[in-house]
């Protein structure tokens, strides 16, 4: 493990120590299953917006897409919440081919077609839910999903931990996983060398795409109810896990190990400012703060900065 | 002569760079024309002074967003952030007077814009994910100042709400003026050339000496105070503030640049341009709401025509080649 990932580690375990010394019901197996059932929700999202990042492109949609998944599952499976399910992954299925088609075929920015798909889709979202929240008697898959497991864990937790370590291993295991690093930093020089342009670009917004479709599927089950407004802030925070964590605006570096600290280090922040009494827009307000910290050091201060960490350590052994 | 004169005017606008944009204003024209004959109600003098109101205050934005468009660096993802909380900052300091409180709300934009300007510009952030988080460190600071509460203004805005000149609305001549304003900063001064230089090629711009750093800050600046200005239009209209009104002005605004014309990549396009986007996206929104559309699908109709408008202008640039 590199220094940089062992330092977000120290980071995460600091911040954990700082929340449970403030407070020490922050440890108590109850919060920490709350905390769980949180990452669950975030963690996927950053997930699948984060490979987009590797691969030097973004979807802005996961936050209207996270609503869509919600509302479709409910939706359309009334009477079955499994066919809901495969209706709302195979819905974000297309919407991740659509995108990364827009993107491959038509070279442009992904950035701008995924504003196009975030407008439409939250348009779609309003419309599924006909201005109100939908819900449904069927608490079952709810209870089964949320059910505590060895205190902490849930069915909703466990399976976005199994959704990092798959996507770990076909990242770090898969041909296609190093060609979507590869097209991630430098894209004419990947595909000269035969990189599968085009079809990474497919995969990657596809997952992307089906993690925020699979977010707002579970958590509506969750909570028996879906509205249009679900996940409005989580692209800021997903975003916030990705570069957190070490994933790299400009693309190429970073990895799902990276993005799973990302988003434990801003879901332990978020759930430890709440327990000392900050409300919503306060913690968005915090993260606001944060993201804005990444990105200046992300930026030409970050580099500034390690130029005299690096000229000061060179005097320092001369 | 005059012959020579029109033809190169023709030429020029069905070049690329310039075919989509032509396109759009000759397309709002024919669409304007089209519904005034087919689409009942649509030529009542109530409708066409709604579709004014309604293109006043995002056509403000969308000429604002421009200058971020032709910079190269997209979007500012903090303009309904801005308007919003722009409405509360009106709505709390109307009691001072109309003209004061204007000053006020472009006061506070300009100065969101001069931080993130500064932040995009001197120290070359990401202009998306700085925008992204300065909506929320704004959206933060205006619900801890408001409570989370709507404020009511205690002041006469009517002048700025329903007020008329010659029958046009106070709005939407601010709008004209504002595009004019703009339109002449990016054609004829020296900011503008640089603005676009630096849209067109940022490396080419920064080794022959442009001052990068100062025409973005200047950039920013300028569409957070538009985007201000229009949270003024919404507040003075609703009589209040509060963190919904305008929320919504990212989408509006970026669609209007984008079916405008304005080339996503930098450098190309015109602030006018914007505007008739604006005008054009009014004008469909106000025939699906005749048609008896929800807003819904209004949205959806809006997502897929900047879709259809991205692909368009790719397209035109690939014919190019």
């Amino acid at each position: 493990m590199s220094t940089a990932t062992l330092l977000r580690i120290a980071l995460l375990i600091a911040l954990i120590i700082v929340f449970a010394s403030w407070n020490p019901a922050f440890v108590s197996g109850r919060n920490i299953y709350a905390l769980m059932q949180s990452f669950a929700l975030l963690g996927l999202v950053a997930l699948g917006l984060s490979l987009t990042m590797i691969a030097g492109e973004f979807d802005l949609s996961v936050g209207s897409m996270v609503a869509v998944g919600g509302l479709l599952t409910l939706v359309t499976g009334e009477s079955n919440l499994a066919y809901g399910m495969c209706v709302a992954f195979a819905f974000a299925v297309a919407i991740g081919a659509a995108n990364a088609f827009v993107v491959s075929r038509f070279n442009v920015s992904s950035l701008v077609v995924t504003v196009g798909s975030m407008m439409a889709l939250s348009g779609f979202a309003f419309w599924l839910a006909g201005g109100k929240v939908i819900s449904t008697d069927n608490f079952d898959p709810g209870f089964a999903l949320d059910n505590p497991i060895l205190t902490i864990f849930s069915w909703r937790s466990l399976i976005t931990l199994a959704a990092f370590l798959l996507a770990g291993l076909f990242t770090r295991h898969t041909l296609m996983g190093r060609d979507i690093r590869v097209i991630g930093s430098k894209r004419l020089v990947a595909a000269a060398s035969g990189a599968k342009v085009g079809l990474s670009l497919f995969i990657v917004f596809i997952i992307s795409a089906l993690c925020a479709a699979m977010a707002g599927s579970l958590l509506s089950m969750s909570l028996a109810s879906a509205a249009a407004t679900t996940g409005s802030n989580l692209m800021l925070q997903a975003v916030s896990a990705a570069i957190v964590g070490g994933v790299a605006l400009s693309g190429g570096s970073g990895s799902p190990l990276h993005v799973l600290i990302g988003s434990l280090i801003l879901t332990v922040m978020n759930n430890g400012l709440s327990l000392m009494g900050m409300g919503a827009t306060g913690i968005l307000f915090a993260n606001g703060l944060v993201l804005m910290g990444i990105v200046l050091l992300d930026g030409q201060l970050g580099a500034w900065m390690s130029e005299r960490f690096a000229a000061s350590r060179a005097r320092h052994s001369a | 002569m005059a012959a020579v004169e029109m033809k190169s005017v023709g030429a020029a606008l069905l070049s690329p760079e310039r075919i989509q944009s032509t396109a759009v204003w000759m397309g709002t024209v024919l669409l304007a024309a089209w519904a005034g004959v087919t689409v009942p109600g649509f030529a009542s003098s109530a409708n066409i002074s709604a579709i004014m109101y309604s293109t006043s205050a995002v056509g403000i934005a969308a000429v604002g967003m421009a200058f971020i468009t032709l910079s190269g660096n997209l979007f500012m993802l903090s303009m309904g952030a801005t308007a919003a909380v722009s409405t509360i900052v009106f709505a709390s300091c109307l009691h001072l007077g109309l003209l004061p409180s204007i000053a006020v709300v472009v006061l506070v934009g300009a100065l969101f814009g001069l931080a993130q300007g500064m932040a995009v510009g001197v120290f070359k952030t990401n202009p998306i994910i700085t925008t992204i988080a300065m909506a929320s460190i704004i959206t933060g600071a205006g619900s801890f100042y408001s409570g989370g509460l709507t404020v009511v203004g205690q002041g006469d805005a009517s002048w700025l709400a329903i007020g008329r000149m010659a029958g046009i609305p106070n709005q939407i001549v601010l709008f004209l003026l504002a595009a004019l304003v703009f339109s002449f900063i990016v054609e004829r001064t020296r900011f503008g050339r640089e603005l676009r230089l630096i849209g067109l090629n940022p490396k080419a711009a920064h080794f022959t000496g442009l001052r990068v750093g100062r025409a973005l800050v200047i950039a920013y600046v300028l569409a957070a105070a538009a985007a201000a200005f229009a949270g003024a239009l919404y507040g003075s209209q609703a009589a209040q503030g509060n963190l919904k009104l305008g929320a919504g002005l990212d989408f509006d605004a970026i669609a209007a640049v984008l079916v405008g014309g304005v080339a996503i990549k930098g450098g190309q396009g015109r602030i006018l341009d914007a505007a008739i986007g604006a005008v054009f996206l009014a004008i469909i929104t106000n025939i699906l709401l005749l048609k008896g559309l929800s807003l819904e699908i209004q949205l959806i109709v809006k997502g897929l025509v900047v879709i259809a408008s991205v692909i368009l202008g790719a397209l035109a640039l690939g014919a190019r080649k």
